[in-house]
């Protein structure tokens, strides 16, 4: 055999199995295959036989060419048979029977109760806008919930906020308010300052739809030079967008706490109807949010600051009132029934 | 506070719709609660009687009704509304008439004239609420009556809410000249005709001159106590009082018109001819007017004669004094009482009256004489009789302090722009004197308003009237530094997290506990804070520990049908130490039926038992290093006596894990096979944590490990503590990872004996062991535990 004749059979013998691979139609016809071409006796196998006979010169292209067609006729038996593989595989896994619409295995899953979903989300706020986290005694002295925050003994103001007193050595309350907060902080701390301070005050109010003895507030407070009103109606309106969204407007009106002077109260347009008014406005396109207002000249001197070097704005808000505006929540005491129905849905 | 709108306009012209009032005071800071509209505020509605109903021809719901008017007149109008009938009596508005602001006009419903309309109580004014169908009147009325004349005028009724600075708003006047000063107009004072008086009134002497800084009064002799006039018992009506003679009447229809309370004494039951003001003796009986006896203390102020008291001072005349049906000669008291020394007498015995409310809140001084002059040209015009000249006692009249201010300092407070022509004008609408010597400004407010005592309420003045909307918006700016939050809070919020990641689910208890279930938890209620009004009884404490309210928790959601609960809260507890309150995060857990929460097909939910309890606990607190847990030391009555451990910190117990005793939870009614509780303090964790401390990596092995199985038996006695203990210290140069996995005693062990099974695992942190070192290690580990425990390999 020359090696143009071997050239030749081998383009032939290429030719003839690429198509009959083609054209196989099983997997056992491929193996049948590839016992003809490249097994003991296979047509391949049979030609390079012939190498043997040929030049040292003569097998230096011949060789290559040989192996090339080997890897050719592989490569091509592979992908067929690979095919095969494939598509059996297949029609095997289509006879599955499965009914994908029965419910998923329960997984044990814990819930964070929804008055720490909303405060989380207060405070994640807060906190960006630069306020640090502070906190007081929830057993307050009269001091500091009350004197220290120009609310005179003997004064309507401070009968206005049913107190619970409790036994002890000096005169003590639990706090109607988490203001005890500032006393306590500007006490020990000079302007700059910018805080928030969530926790539980109390008052002695019965249980019922919209009142609890026991509930949450957040209480801020920013004391530094030139802090004025318009500070405090920024930072709100800030706040309020990260609450309800960009479009959130706030309107101040005037109001009266002893703590702050000037005092507002703080209304968020109606989250429910945009301001047409609606059933939780009650027509008026408002929502009562927080009481806020400057921290009263008495206050900081109370607590060693100079009234006339640096100003604040201090505000207080229910946590309860916001969350069941947020979460949809009617009765005040859902959040302290802790039935797991409700619990699991947040 | 109670407003008449048609009372207000004897001080002030106004003419505003009820609805632009309301919101003019919102504006001002006055809350109103609630309008109430009364009268007619109609014209050309007539009674007239249905005589005949026929079907519309165009529409199945109208009818066409034809009705007499009286005087042989009939008209046919086109009527929707479900109740007409024959023979009614009705409203009926005629082309032209006036229903509030709205005018009639001729109309053709569905191609039929209607001549006029019958009416519904709502299109009348006369209710708020969508009432169904049209109004039928009392047929006894004659037809053709000019229905507006069976309600009255026009009127509305505020229900504003004061706030406590403002005592001033208490009253009409205040109320106009709030508005006033909003909207620039004059207020007209009543004119007042100030009788001259004749004759001697009684002499007043003041012991208590810091209690009652003036008092005036005057006789009147020779009245008659009659009915009062009808004007006047209406007024007096709308503001909810049931008005008794026009003695008691006037002193009432004074202070809601000027705001000072007045009191009237029968002159026959003044002893001894001198009025005194002095405090009471610690002890002394006083019988009120409404029948309630006090028994006095020494902050008391009372009015007196010689002999006796006849009033509590600015809260309730006596039973001893007051006016009676058959009083001809009378004394009028007109005082001004310190507010704190009202305060505490009405916070002593829980008394209270529109009077003390507006003493104890500050009533202007200089209005005292005012209101004396007032109610005697009533008491004279109504009752008749004679005045006498009036006692005036005040020693020190009062002035307001001067508060001197630079214009820039309110836009500073206030962070805007008002101009100071703006300010001037609303500072001069509001003082007694206000004067500006260029920068330097001077304001005194006049007596009736003590809270405008420094420039930050006059900047408070300044944004009322100016109006809040002129406050900006403007970005955010901070000084900002950085603390990390509270190292409680943080800790309680880091559990909280891993809690919920574990499967518990939050709750939020109200922090009161009773007596009862204070002893029960181990707790001696001395060393407990107690509430001295508790709302209610089982809330006289604040809770020393959390499990009670939890264990609450399990007992409604299981009345509910919620069997399996794993439930937890964090936060403050309660004790008192010396009589000082000590405040201490706690985290506590209870967990029921089993972890997964709903049911998967018949499946059996895994109970939780202890281990879970314990895994669960472990993996908590796996952050905290110094934690162990040990077989607690002394068991609480309310945990199972073999099931509870101690959650150690160093050694120091900080909490406990285990099982709820059965009787605990009998007495919580909880019907549950078995309830797991864990609770600790974190005060102690507090101590050594930090947000900056992160433990460090520990490197992972990356050559395989071998493994082996080891099976030995022990005596039961021998704790799983102990032969780990024992296989911890064997002393090995690989390294040992192992766990078990599995218990057995019974068949095929000799009696009192176990056999526990661990898996072990060898590694070597850089090189793959060779087998004869594993060998090595696992012949240590079997001398080891053979020594230190008798353990043989099974």
């Amino acid at each position: 055999m020359t090696i143009t004749e071997f050239k030749t059979a081998c383009e032939t013998l290429q030719q003839e199995y690429q198509t009959k691979i083609s054209a196989a139609q099983s997997a056992s016809e491929v193996e049948d295959l590839r016992v003809a071409s490249l097994g003991r006796k296979g047509a391949l196998t049979d030609l390079l036989k012939s190498l043997k006979d040929f030049s040292i010169e003569d097998k230096k292209t011949a060789g290559p060419l040989g192996n090339a067609l080997k890897a050719a006729l592989t490569a091509a038996l592979d992908e067929k048979q690979s095919f095969f593989a494939t598509k059996e595989l297949n029609e095997e896994l289509n006879k599955t029977e499965i009914d994908l619409t029965l419910p998923g295995e329960p997984v044990a899953c814990g819930h964070r109760h929804p008055l720490s979903v909303a405060q989380d989300r207060m405070t994640e706020i807060l906190s960006q806008l630069g306020f640090e986290w502070a906190e007081g005694p929830w057993v307050e002295d009269e001091k500091h919930n009350f004197d220290l925050l120009n609310i005179p003994l003997h004064h309507p103001a401070r009968d206005a906020q049913d107190t619970f007193f409790v036994d002890g050595k000096m005169p003590l309350v639990l706090r109607t308010h988490t203001s005890n907060v500032q006393s306590r902080y500007m006490e020990k701390h000079k302007p700059p300052l910018r805080i928030m301070a969530p926790g539980r005050v109390f008052r002695n109010d019965s249980l019922d739809a919209t009142h609890s003895p026991v509930f949450h507030q957040i209480e801020g407070l920013y004391v530094d030079k030139n802090v004025s009103m318009a500070d405090l109606k920024s930072d709100l309106t800030a706040f309020m967008k990260g609450l309800f969204g960009d479009k959130a407007e706030i309107r101040f009106r005037p109001s009266f706490f002893p703590f702050t002077e000037p005092s507002v109260e703080v209304d968020v347009k109606c989250v429910f109807c945009q301001g047409k008014g609606c059933n939780v406005c009650k027509g008026s396109g408002w929502i009562e949010m927080l009481g806020a207002g400057v921290v009263h000249p008495n206050v900081l001197k109370n607590c060693g600051i100079d009234p006339e070097q640096f100003s604040g704005y201090a505000f207080g808000m229910g946590v309860e009132r916001l969350a069941m505006m947020m979460l949809n929540i009617k009765d005040i005491r859902t959040f302290y029934e802790n039935d797991l129905r409700i619990l699991k849905q947040f | 506070m109670k407003i008449l709108y048609s009372w207000l306009k004897d001080f002030i012209d106004l003419d505003l719709t009820p609805e632009e009032l309301v919101k003019k005071l919102t504006d001002l800071g006055i809350e109103v609660a609630s309008v109430e509209t009364t009268g007619a505020d109609f014209e050309g509605v007539y009674v007239a009687q249905i005589i005949k109903i026929e079907d519309h021809p165009n529409s199945d719901h109208l009818h066409l009704v034809t009705l007499d008017l009286g005087g042989g007149k009939t008209q046919r109008v086109v009527c929707g509304a479900p109740n007409v009938a024959v023979g009614q009596k009705v409203p009926l508005a005629k082309v032209g008439a006036r229903l509030g602001k709205i005018v009639l006009k001729p109309a053709v419903i569905r191609g039929v004239e209607s001549e006029g309309m019958i009416c519904s109580s709502d299109e009348l004014g006369l209710t708020h609420t969508r009432a169904h169908g049209i109004l039928v009147l009392d047929e006894n009325l004659t037809l053709g009556t000019d229905v507006s004349t069976l309600y009255g005028k026009p009127d509305s009724l505020f229900e504003l809410e004061i706030t406590s600075n403002r005592p001033d708003l208490l009253s009409h006047l205040g109320v106009a000249r709030e508005l006033g000063a909003l909207l620039n107009k004059p207020v007209k004072f009543p004119e007042i005709k100030k009788i001259a008086g004749e004759g001697k009134s009684l002499q007043v002497e003041i012991l208590n001159p810091q209690g009652c800084p003036r008092y005036t009064g005057r006789v009147i002799r020779g009245v008659k106590n009659v009915e009062s006039p009808e004007w006047m018992k209406t007024r007096l009506a709308a503001m909810g009082l049931n008005p008794k003679n026009a003695l008691v009447d006037i002193t009432n229809y004074v202070m809601f018109e000027l705001g000072h309370p007045l009191h009237a004494f029968d002159l026959r039951l003044v002893e001894g001819g001198k009025i005194i003001v002095r405090n009471a003796q610690a002890g002394e009986k006083f019988t009120l007017l409404n029948g309630r006896e006090l028994e006095l203390n020494e902050n008391c102020l009372m009015i007196a004669d010689e002999k006796k008291a006849t009033a509590l001072a600015g809260i309730m005349g006596g039973q001893n004094s007051g006016v009676q049906d058959d009083t001809t000669d009378i004394f009028v008291e007109s005082a001004y009482f310190n507010p704190p020394t009202i305060n505490k007498t009405v916070k002593k015995f829980a008394v209270s009256s529109d009077s003390s409310q507006r003493f104890e809140r500050g009533t202007d001084i200089e209005g005292a004489l005012t209101a004396l002059h007032r109610a005697s040209e009533l008491f004279v015009e109504l009752c008749g009789g004679v005045a006498s000249e009036i006692t005036d006692v005040y020693p020190t009249p009062y002035k307001n302090p001067q508060v001197v201010f630079a214009p820039q300092e309110i836009n500073k407070i206030l962070g805007t722009n008002i101009s100071d022509e703006r300010l001037k004008e609303i500072f001069s609408r509001l003082a007694l004197s206000f004067t500006t010597d260029g920068d330097k400004w001077t304001f005194v407010a006049p007596t009736h308003r003590r809270d405008l005592n420094h420039k930050w309420d006059l900047a408070e003045e300044a944004a009322r009237f100016a109006g809040y909307d002129q406050i900006p918006v403007s970005p955010t700016k901070a000084s900002l530094a950085f603390t990390d939050a509270p190292k409680g809070i943080e800790l309680g919020r880091r559990f909280a997290r891993r809690l919920i990641g574990l499967g518990f689910c939050e709750c939020k208890n109200i922090d009161f506990l009773g007596e009862k279930e204070i002893k029960a938890f181990g707790f001696d209620p001395k060393f407990c804070i107690k509430v001295k009004n508790a709302l209610a009884q089982g809330w006289d404490y604040l809770r020393p520990t959390l499990l009670p309210s939890l264990l609450k928790n399990v007992e409604s959601n299981l009345r509910f049908g919620n069997n399996n609960l794993a439930l937890f809260e964090t936060t403050k507890t309660f004790l008192s130490m010396k009589g000082f309150p000590v405040e201490n995060y706690a985290v506590s857990g209870v967990l029921c039926g089993s972890l997964a929460q709903e049911k998967f097909f018949a499946a059996a939910q895994k109970p939780v038992d202890f281990y879970l309890l314990k895994g669960l606990v472990q993996t908590l607190l796996n952050s905290v290093e110094a934690i162990t847990l040990a077989p607690a030391k002394n068991v609480p009555g309310y945990m199972h006596p073999k099931i509870c451990m101690d959650i150690l910190l160093n050694g120091k117990s900080i909490g406990l894990l285990g099982q709820i005793h059965p009787l605990t939870l009998k007495t919580f009614g909880i019907k549950a096979e078995a309830v797991w509780a864990f609770e600790f303090a974190t005060k102690m964790i507090e101590k050594s944590f930090s947000a900056q401390d992160f433990k460090p990596a520990q490197a992972v092995a990356i050559f395989p490990p071998s493994l082996r199985d080891l099976s030995v038996v022990v005596d039961k006695t021998v704790s799983y503590a102990q032969l780990v203990s024992a296989l911890d210290k064997t002393p090995l140069d690989v390294n040992l990872d192992y766990h078990v996995i599995d218990l057995y005693q019974g068949e095929h062990l000799p009696e009192g004996k176990k056999s526990v099974t661990f898996s072990l695992s060898f590694s070597h942190p850089e090189r793959t062991l060779k087998d004869s070192e594993t060998e090595d290690a696992f012949k240590r580990i079997v001398e080891q535990l053979r020594g230190q425990v008798k353990a043989e390999l099974r």
